[in-house]
């Protein structure tokens, strides 16, 4: 039995120059990282003290969000309140159809992806556009994100470049004012240029903006977002109405926690310094309208999981997939939660353990996620414990629970391991065929050892080690 | 019961152990033995964009007149508060009604003091908590490190995504 996670992978490895270069991009944001960390001596102390920031906020976490709240509401900023999806969607549907809004300008956010946001409200006849390059490309293409910081790096510019023609963005009278066409029209930089004029307009034409949250800050009430192409700043410094969605885990205490997360995101994220934009949003502009939505949807119950809840820290960053072998040779789209990796594995067991089983496959427990997390989720040792889970599931591979039963009976009678491992040898006879065979599924994939003549024991006994 | 109520109380009730705040006094971050040097580094080589150091006697309208002859687009001129050594930023409290200014204008021009150089970004938070000013007028304030890039295509760096294409950063 497979899991549709190793069938997926399995489908994508037959493009070996794809798997390639996805592996060596999301390798080289990981040495960027690394850089980064060697450049600051204080790096382990900034983890430590971002997992303790973390542990604390979120075992207290229901005072900060009062005090949040009240911060926010004294700034004049109407906060909500959505215990899951569905009254997140309806909330923002509410505030957005009392102010007759018909297009809104949206920055990423992973929450609204969480739940399906966009497609509620279109279906609504209230039309939603993505303002980050990447999720504007796949919205345009209508493909999903691949990764949550990097959505769109699996696509390729010739497609890109011909997505743009076919919605008329190279048609825009604005473009030909401000970049010539160049020789090749899939250039990056050029295609960049085609988006800014075609999302230039969009920002003038939307009644609302719409942004996630990095960050939420209890003492104050500000909404903190990190952007490197200022999306998020247009789209709440044009239209008057914002909105911004947060989970309620994205809180932290104070402005002395919040210089600590600045320096770890994007120095983990994509190997930066810093992301360009980093903008506190405290309250509404002059003459506007400033709404914060706090989301629960599942949050509150992952507190109370004992061997889950630190899962609760994470803050999106993406370090953990650009440096999992296994996102890297297997891409996003072979995982069946919308988060692929590591956190987005144990995030969609946390979200539906019978539909997201298949993912828990996607770990070698090289555990290179739980040493670059820089708040410190023990990622790997959570797969770990979702696979125990697997059985009384219902969702273990019943081959596999058969050797294993096998190797107990093995291992548990000296004896019999004793006669076994003598006869061990006479597997090296058995054709190759027979092993490789689906009978044998840890065959599959690995090279069978070749078993030597004499065991550990018995050369030991005859003093020859 | 509101979902307000319910969520709170569902927070209280999971919530087995607690874990105490960390004392952040006893990190000891990143300085330089020439913050304004290695912002001024940092400015032009991580943040990709431009610095001019005012002279003695020098104004800075002719300044950023001189720096860009022939503006045919919009130059957006902002003051920032505090720079920041360690990768570049400045704080741009919101001091214009309208700060589409900041983000909007096709080249950006950021004045920035000398004096107002910092290490690092606890330094710089600690400033901002301590403020009296930020906040009360207009509630927004932004760091700002070079221009609008993004990598989103293909991975290459591309400069002017949806905001400013180019920042000039003014020491004086």
């Amino acid at each position: 039995m497979s899991t549709k996670h190793s069938k997926a992978a399995e489908a994508y490895q037959q493009q070996p120059d794809v798997v390639e270069r996805h592996d060596n991009t999301f390798f080289g944001v990981r040495q960027k990282r690394d850089r980064m960390a060697q450049m600051l001596p204080e790096w382990e102390d900034l983890r430590n003290a971002a997992s303790q920031i973390k542990k604390h906020t979120v075992t207290h976490l229901a005072d900060y969000l009062e005090q949040f709240e009240q911060q926010a509401t004294s700034n004049g900023v109407h906060v909500h309140w959505a215990k899951d999806a569905e009254e997140y969607n309806r909330i923002v549907y509410d505030i957005l159809s009392s102010h007759g809004v018909k297009k809104v300008v949206k920055s990423k956010s992973m929450l609204t992806e969480e739940c399906h946001l966009n497609e509620n409200l279109e279906a609504k006849g209230i039309e939603v556009v993505e303002t980050d390059l990447g999720e504007r490309i796949l919205q345009l293409m209508k493909l999903a994100p691949s990764h949550i910081v990097m959505p769109a790096l699996h696509v390729h510019r010739e497609d890109i470049g011909k997505c743009f023609r076919e919605k008329g963005l190279m048609d825009n009278p604005t473009l030909s004012g401000y970049a010539a066409k160049p020789a090749d029209e899939n250039d990056p930089t050029f295609l960049t240029y085609v988006a800014r004029m075609h999302l230039r307009q969009q920002f003038m034409e939307a009644d609302a903006g719409m942004t996630g949250a990095n960050f939420g800050i209890a003492a104050t009430g500000d909404i903190v977002v990190c952007t490197n192409e200022g999306n998020a700043d247009m789209s709440t410094a044009i239209p008057k109405l914002h909105i911004v969605s947060m989970g309620i885990e994205k809180l932290i205490p104070d402005y002395a926690s919040m210089a600590v997360f600045q320096r770890l995101l994007a120095r983990n994220g994509t190997g930066q310094e810093t992301t360009v934009y980093t903008s506190h949003f405290r309250g509404p502009r002059p003459g506007g309208e400033m709404h914060i939505v706090l989301v629960d949807n599942g949050r509150s119950d992952i507190l109370g999981n004992e061997e889950h809840w630190q899962t609760l820290k994470c803050m999106r960053c993406g370090a953990c997939m650009n440096t999992c072998p296994v996102y890297r040779r297997s891409a996003g789209y072979s995982y069946t939660y919308f988060i692929p990796g590591p956190i987005g594995v144990n995030l969609g067991m946390l979200r539906d353990p019978k539909k997201y089983s298949d993912n828990v496959s996607a770990c070698t427990l090289c555990c290179s996620c739980d040493n670059v997390c820089p708040v410190k989720v023990d990622l790997s040792s959570q797969v770990y414990r979702w696979r125990q889970q697997l059985d009384s599931l219902g969702k273990a591979d019943p081959m596999k629970k058969t050797m294993s039963r096998g190797m107990s009976l093995l291992f548990n009678h000296p004896k019999l391991y004793t006669g076994a491992l003598r006869l061990s040898p006479i597997v090296n006879w058995v054709p190759g065929f027979v092993i490789q065979s689906g009978l044998n599924p840890w065959a599959y994939g690995h090279q069978m050892m070749r078993f030597p003549k004499k065991s550990f024991h018995e050369l030991w006994k005859e003093e020859k080690v | 019961m509101s979902s307000r109520e319910e969520i709170l109380q569902r927070l209280r009730k999971n919530t087995r152990e607690t874990y105490e705040q960390p004392d952040l006094s006893q990190l000891k971050p990143i300085t330089y033995a020439d913050p304004v040097a290695e912002f001024i580094k940092n400015t032009t080589t991580i943040a990709g964009a431009r610095l001019i150091e005012m002279q003695e006697g020098d104004d800075l309208e002719t300044v950023i007149s001189q720096a860009y002859p022939d503006a045919q687009g919009s130059v957006g001129v902002i003051h920032g508060d505090i720079g920041v050594a360690e990768n570049a930023c400045v704080w741009i409290p919101q001091t214009m009604e309208d700060r589409s200014v900041c983000f909007a204008s096709e080249q950006l021009v950021v004045v920035l003091s000398r004096q107002a150089i910092v290490n690092n970004m606890h330094e710089a938070y600690a400033r901002i908590a301590a403020s009296q000013t930020y906040f009360k007028e207009y509630k927004f304030g932004t760091f700002i490190s070079g221009p609008s890039k993004t990598a989103d295509i293909e991975g290459a760096l591309v400069y002017g995504a949806q905001a400013a294409r180019a920042v000039t950063v003014v020491l004086k």
